[in-house]
């Protein structure tokens, strides 16, 4: 394929009429875009407006870390090892209820 | 009306439908219509889809109408609009194409492929079904880049801006675009012998 060629096929290809619009394209594009307001040019969210997106991720996020922290406290708890509200307990006992504690 | 209105005659178009009156974006759709269907044709020969794509573009256009700034013409804006659906569409087509495989091609155009002979014409459906058949070698952006340089004729410097890339990266692309082209035309007239 040389570049005469090529060049050829390009020139040919060019001449190939586009398909004219329908006569009533613009009343169905308009019938598309009924009850779609334009967008305006781009808002800024409100911080509460960005957390109020944010919630259900968040509380997913949250929800997951308290199941978290439950299983991993009975498995510590089954494996012998004090568990996390043993640990507090005793820290409390020891740090805080004592007469030098706080 | 056609695509070579004026500017500012878009421009109050735009400031009438974005303060509400929307039936006015009909009357900037007749305007443009026949532009944004030159430039999909490029990309799909299916008039049916070809259709489908412009109404894709204007969907798009009213949606994002806010943020056209007035700085370029309107069209220009438009084609940039329609060039991105149809590397979408390029890009949704080259997933399909490579599970149903490739449609045959005519005779005529075999024939004009091997000949060396310059008196040996082709016509002009032949001529756009043989290059659509080589172009589905390339890649999406590899194609639109051939395609608007060597069929819409647009400079370098608008390809770089409709495609989002530097003018050299443009360069280098179209260069290796040619080459994978030439040797997609030379692979499809050895594969038909």
């Amino acid at each position: 394929m040389n570049d005469r060629k090529l060049k050829q096929l390009f020139t040919l290809a060019q001449k190939q009429a586009a398909p004219a619009p329908p006569a009533d394209f613009a009343t169905d594009v308009l019938r598309a875009l009924r009850g779609e307001p334009p967008a305006r040019a781009p808002q800024t969210l409100s911080g509460f407006d960005q957390l109020n997106s944010w919630f259900p991720r968040l509380a997913l996020a949250s929800s997951t870390f308290i199941v978290l922290c439950v299983a991993l406290d009975y498995g510590l708890t089954a494996a012998g090892v004090p568990s996390l509200s043993d640990g507090v307990s005793q820290l409390s006992a020891q740090w805080l209820l004592t007469p030098t504690g706080l | 009306m056609n695509s070579t209105e004026t500017t500012g005659d878009d421009a109050e178009l735009l400031e009438r439908i974005l303060g509400g009156a929307t039936d006015d974006f009909a009357e900037l759709v007749r305007r443009h219509q026949s532009r944004v269907f030159a430039i999909l044709h490029r990309y799909e020969r299916d008039a049916q889809k070809v259709e489908d794509l412009a109404q894709e573009t204007f969907l798009k256009a009213w949606r994002a109408l806010g943020q056209f700034d007035g700085r370029a013409p309107f069209e220009h804006w438009l084609a940039r609009i329609a060039a991105r659906v149809a590397l979408d569409h390029l890009r949704k087509e080259k997933r399909r194409q490579n599970e149903i495989g490739l449609p045959e091609l005519g005779d005529d155009a075999l024939d004009w492929l091997r000949s060396d002979d310059e008196k040996n014409e082709l016509d002009v459906r032949s001529a756009a079904e043989l290059l659509e058949l080589a172009m589905r070698e390339l890649s999406p952006a590899d194609r639109m880049v051939i395609t608007m340089q060597e069929l819409e004729g647009r400079s370098v410097k608008e390809i770089a801006v409709a495609m989002g890339a530097s003018g050299v990266a443009v360069r280098v692309r179209a260069m290796r675009a040619r080459s994978k082209l030439r040797q997609a035309l030379e692979k499809l007239a050895n594969e038909k012998l």
